[in-house]
């Protein structure tokens, strides 16, 4: 545990030294999304006023996905391939599930506090328009950020531990991109019923539970994913990418 | 174990599994070695003899195949989390964290090993002083030299207070200057205790620096002694190197030469296919050059080059595994 709480500590610490490039990371996108579509695209009348609310907490997701990505997953790959770092993380009085599931923590962390920064980020820009119904319920909020931010470094290191460097280019055009697009991030799920049973396909994809958790939690006025379906989404995602995680992180690691 | 052996390696075998297209590979076969405590020992071969394997698997980051490894009475693969506390690791490729001081890479490194806070720091002083690097403490790892890199490495290896330091081809890309300044390093380490195993492919360095050595190729120890008692090894005590070209081959006129104990054929590679290069062996008493030339003259071969010197670990080498080391 000692060790674990040291590693931790590294991490947090690092992370708050670069706090700056972390936030300008994290925050660059949801802004530039909230400015185009909650702001341009309703005034040239492209996009439905309610557009603005259903972004929000798909936005949140978005934000704490590449924020897996950006603590967990990209770091992983240069480290396995080259730097090598880990090892002397692995070489600590340490299992190396504890050192995989120290790495998912704090990536949970590094995740959850981006979403939570990206919430009032987003209402600050939008105060002024009318009809953005975002009424943040925290005492909901605060479980989903950290389900959804276990589930997006679990995530991370499932991949992190998987992709060569050579392919990192793709992992955006060909798993992310996607992954987003298809995420519910812009849409709510209750709205695919027009789609028939395509409706179940989006359930393979993460990311769908994590923005139908903030859609209940931050939008309580726009209809959301019944929550034993959400709660079970999110656990098994994030069980089945912690298990794979830490096993392809071993195989990576003990040769 | 024998009492004294604070390192015990028994029957260590490791194949890597095939990958997809790539076969199987047996890096190490059944190898055995003790270490004893306060011992300076050295695993030396070519790259790929599965000297790293060998420390892979003291180190907990190789799962071997078969066989067993003891530090300190603790078995590795039983119990890797108590083996750890009782070893370090310097690995062949610069491993720092990058995002870290010098100074946090040794504080930190105590935290992971649950030292006190003033212990750690203390210690961490004293390191830096010691390896000379306490100029470097607010630095970043990447900008110093590899030398100070590897002196950095070194001081963070010691900071949990190990029964082992183990340090993988610790001097490869050091400038010369920078390379006898981690020799006496080592050297001071040792005569203060420490155990040390270090894997190299540099004979003048596992000649300096180890009191023991095993020489490791694919996987296996060829033999295993002091520096002094492998060159002893050789027959004759002299070696003599003659590379010729001539008609028909000169090895069976050498061979039979009083004095001369054992003749092999070194390989060569690139120019000069058809120059026949000769190690002999051999005792230099009583005219033996001059026997050795009128040969030479007798068989009207062009002779390129001949030498007469001590052995060296290097000859050791060549005579166990009759080529020159590979890169």
């Amino acid at each position: 545990m000692t060790a674990f709480l040291a590693l931790l500590r590294r991490d947090l610490q690092v992370a708050s030294r670069n706090a700056l490039p972390i936030l300008m990371g994290t925050l660059t996108q949801p802004i530039m999304v909230v400015l185009v579509f909650g702001n341009i695209l309703p005034r040239l009348h492209l996009v439905a006023d309610e557009f603005r609310t259903v972004m929000v907490p798909g936005l949140m997701s978005i934000t704490m996905l590449m924020a897996g990505v950006q603590g967990v997953l990209m770091p992983l790959v240069t480290d396995l391939a080259g730097t090598r770092e880990v090892e002397e993380r692995i070489l600590a009085p340490i299992s190396i599930l504890g050192v995989a599931i120290q790495k998912v923590v704090a990536g949970a962390i590094h995740a959850g506090v981006a979403g939570l920064i990206a919430l009032p980020a987003m209402m600050l820009l939008m105060h002024r328009v009318t009809g953005v119904a975002v009424h943040p319920r925290w005492v909901m909020l605060f479980p989903f950020v950290a389900l959804s931010g276990l589930l997006s470094a679990a995530f991370g290191m499932t991949v992190g531990t998987q992709v060569q460097p050579r392919f990192s280019g793709l992992l955006f055009a060909v798993i992310l991109g996607p992954m987003m697009l298809f995420g519910c991030a812009y849409y709510p799920w209750s709205g695919l019923q027009v789609m028939g049973l395509f409706q179940y396909v989006f359930l393979l994809n993460p990311l769908v539970f994590m923005s139908e958790s903030m859609r209940l939690a931050v939008t309580p006025d726009v209809p959301h994913m019944p929550t034993p379906l959400l709660l079970g989404g999110l656990g098994v995602f994030t069980a089945l990418f912690t298990v794979l995680g830490a096993r392809s992180f071993e195989k990576r690691t003990i040769l | 174990m024998s009492r004294a052996a604070v390192l015990s390696v028994e029957s260590l075998v490791k194949t890597y599994p095939a990958k997809g297209k790539a076969p199987a590979v047996e890096a190490v076969r059944d190898l055995s070695f003790e270490v004893r405590a306060g011992e300076f020992f050295g695993l030396l071969g070519p790259n790929g003899a599965g000297k790293s394997t060998t420390l892979g698997c003291i180190t907990t980051l190789v799962r071997p195949t078969s066989g067993r490894i003891f530090v300190d009475g603790v078995d590795v693969a039983r119990s890797p989390m108590e083996a750890r506390r009782r070893i370090a690791v310097v690995p062949q490729n610069r491993n720092l964290d990058r995002d870290l001081s010098v100074r946090e890479v040794l504080t930190y490194h105590g935290r992971y090993f649950g030292l006190p806070a003033a212990e750690r720091e203390a210690r961490a002083d004293r390191l830096l002083t010691e390896l000379q690097i306490a100029d470097k403490a607010s630095a970043k790892p990447l900008t110093l030299s590899g030398g100070q890199q590897q002196r950095v490495m070194i001081a963070r290896a010691l900071m949990h207070d190990p029964k082992v330091l183990l340090l993988d081809e610790p001097t490869t890309g050091l400038d010369p200057q920078a390379r006898r300044l981690l020799w006496q390093t080592l050297g001071g380490l040792h005569k203060g205790g420490l155990t040390l195993i270090l894997t190299t492919h540099y004979m003048e360095e596992a000649d300096r620096l180890c009191q023991r050595l095993a020489i490791i190729d694919h996987g296996k120890i060829l033999t295993i002694d002091t520096p002094a008692a492998l060159k002893k090894q050789l027959p004759g005590g002299q070696i003599l190197d003659v590379w010729a070209r001539a008609e028909t081959p000169l090895a069976p006129r050498l061979e039979g030469i009083t004095g001369v104990m054992r003749l092999e054929r070194v390989e060569s590679h690139g120019d000069g296919e058809d120059v026949e290069r000769l190690r002999l062996f051999v005792d230099p008493a009583d005219g033996l050059l001059d026997r050795v030339l009128h040969a030479v003259r007798d068989a009207g071969a062009d002779l390129h080059h001949v030498s007469l010197m001590a052995p060296s670990l290097e000859d050791v080498y060549i005579h166990l595994t009759g080529k020159e080391l590979r890169e």
